[in-house]
């Protein structure tokens, strides 16, 4: 499985700091881990992928590379590209996730039927020990036309495989957790999204079905590290 | 994520909506929006909305004291989690049968039926949340379990495991109610009135019309002061206490601020002129006596501004048999003593772990787990 990561903030010692994303590679990093323990042959893994887009960072590649073993991160590869390639580049690497706090980019992503996902400051609160999905059964759907179904799909895609990850685990002590939030609907339309992560390989461990109730303070204390909905919405 | 601006659902029949079927997502709008649109103005029979938690008195209520969950438990204990998920998902289809919390929860509603017909704009209402240690994937027989008894329970945290405090302060809750002492004890440590509940042998048949929930008076609507007294020094310090301090207030206990919500849904009925015909009715059942400690329990419910329907002064006399007539949906006490006793009769006893009679609690274990 294959993430790709974009940005990062600078420091005056000339590391770059942690940025928001940081707990969500060491969670990813914790679920490697604890697979591999499971079963050290082991193939279906978290692969990331560092993109970066700004030719200040690029220029300064050994500065990445030198942060990230700084933080004791794992990233198997970097890629440098211009804005105009990324998304080729996302799609040449086979990437099935990308994490991104530009919003510009996500839709590009989108558009190209790469399941793209926005990250903010709420990830860079999120705990490093265990991986935190947040499935939102009845939320909005960013999408342009046409880009739908190509998202809906790698959504799908990626959410089976989560699900299979989920799987090597038991109910407790697992370092993933899922999570289903149902804003609007009643309990019906939180089954149907249950029913539906099931039939994609996803038993959800936790589920909130809000009928109305503000939706804030629930996201507060699940702390997921990103949020999905494209295979939750109806088209 | 952000919510998009109000988009307005054409054509749409009044329910609570599912994932809408348009091109580009669902266009759901915002809370206010999407309730005067449907609600009132199509005029048919719509599954009513759940009420704003700020606006209900929220009662959250486990799923194994709603539902009677014993074989599943069984099968928990005695064959791990796994063979128990496995179990539920088999039985996903099967409802499980009403537990001790049932009635109570389906007075509930019989109030708010009521409570709609005279105030029907009013979100001043109960509003029911369904709280499960259970992991979502078998949450579906609980969703199933809801149709099949046609219970008014759209919102649920289903945890997976780790504990719901922080989601039932979320949502303001009123009232927990659960099987388990020590998340009942998590509970009112945050503040939030919790009480545990069990199955007993048999369960006396309670109104359907009229929901009554009683009270004992130390330590589950006062503190828990003149127990201790009571507990350190004997039943002559307890009462001299008592008649030196029968002008100053007992200070208030977990369960005063339930009272309080009843009480201002009761006011909703006598402003429509329903006194009589109030289909909420307080008891509060007390082994303090009338003539003399009794005093100052009334005296500080009146400074509280809080009425009770009828109080009861036992004077020590077994609870047992005057809970047998009143037949309350619920009885809360401090004391597993009474709770125990209660249960023998018939009638429905939550136990509220709290205060000094704790550390004196017969040898009654609750089980851990799901």
């Amino acid at each position: 499985m294959q993430c790709f990561e974009s940005g990062g903030a600078e420091d005056p010692d000339g590391l770059y700091a942690g940025g928001i994303a940081f707990p969500l590679l060491q969670a990813l990093q914790k679920v490697n881990e604890r697979l591999l323990k499971e079963n050290p042959a082991e193939s279906l893994l978290f692969d990331v992928i560092l993109i970066t887009t700004e030719s200040q960072q690029q220029q300064q590649n050994s500065r990445i590379t030198e942060s990230i073993r700084h933080h004791g991160l794992k990233v198997s590869r970097f890629c440098f590209s211009n804005e105009e390639d990324f998304i080729e580049n996302l799609l040449n690497n086979n990437v099935h996730l990308f994490l991104t706090t530009n919003r510009n980019e996500a839709l590009q992503g989108s558009q190209k039927g790469v399941l793209s996902v926005l990250l903010d400051e709420h990830t860079a609160s999120c705990p490093t020990e265990q991986l935190r999905v947040l499935f939102c059964g009845d939320a909005v759907v960013q999408s342009e036309a046409g880009s739908a179904l190509a998202s809906k799909q790698a959504a799908q895609s990626f959410s089976t495989q989560l699900g299979k990850m989920r799987g090597r685990f038991g109910p407790f002590d697992s370092p993933i957790s899922i999570a289903l939030v149902t804003s609007r609907g009643g309990r019906e339309s939180c089954g149907d999204a249950l029913r539906t992560l099931r039939s994609l390989g996803v038993n959800a461990d936790e589920a909130y079905c809000l009928a109305g109730a503000p939706r804030g303070p629930i996201k507060r204390l699940l702390q997921p590290h990103f949020l999905l909905s494209e295979c939750l919405s109806s088209n | 994520m952000s919510l998009e601006p109000v988009q307005v659902m054409s054509g749409q029949v009044a329910e609570l909506p599912k994932v809408a079927p348009s091109s580009n997502g669902d266009s759901g709008g915002s809370w206010e929006g999407k309730r005067e649109f449907d609600k009132d103005h199509l005029g048919l029979t719509a599954k009513p909305k759940p009420p704003k938690p700020e606006n209900a008195v929220t009662v959250a209520v486990s799923s194994r004291v709603l539902f009677r969950t014993e074989r599943e438990q069984k099968v928990f204990e005695q064959k791990g989690v796994e063979e128990y998920l496995r179990y539920q998902i088999e039985h996903e289809n099967e409802p499980f049968a009403p537990g001790p919390a049932f009635p109570f929860v389906k007075a509930l509603e019989a109030v708010n039926a009521r409570l709609r017909e005279l105030y029907p704009q009013s979100e001043e209402l109960f509003d029911i949340v369904l709280v499960t240690y259970n992991h979502a994937h078998v949450g579906i027989r609980l969703i199933n379990t809801i149709n099949h008894h046609n219970l008014f329970i759209e919102r649920f945290c289903m945890t997976g495991g780790s504990s719901p405090i922080g989601y039932l302060k979320a949502w303001q809750t009123n009232l927990y109610l659960s099987a388990d002492a020590n998340k009942v004890r998590e509970a009112l440590t945050e503040g939030i009135a919790a009480a545990t509940m069990f199955m007993p042998e048999k369960m006396t048949e309670v109104s359907k019309s009229q929901l009554r929930v009683a009270f004992d008076g130390d330590a589950v609507l006062f503190s828990d002061e003149s127990e201790r007294i009571f507990k350190a020094h004997g039943l002559d310090k307890f009462f001299e206490h008592e008649k030196e301090n029968e002008d100053r207030l007992l200070d208030h206990g977990p369960l005063k601020g339930f009272l309080e919500a009843l009480g201002k849904l009761q006011k909703k009925f006598y402003a429509k002129g329903q006194r009589l015909d109030c289909p909420i009715r307080t008891y509060l059942v007390t082994a303090r006596s009338a003539a003399s400690s009794g005093i100052r329990a009334l005296k500080t419910l009146r400074a509280w501004g809080l009425e009770i329907d009828e109080a009861l002064f036992l004077a020590g006399a077994p609870k047992g048999p005057m809970l047998e007539k009143i037949r309350p949906h619920i009885y809360f006490d401090d004391q597993m003593f009474h709770v125990e006793g209660a249960a023998e009769m018939g009638t429905i006893a939550a136990h509220v772990p709290y205060g000094i009679a704790q550390k004196h609690n017969s040898k009654h274990n609750t089980s851990a787990g799901k």
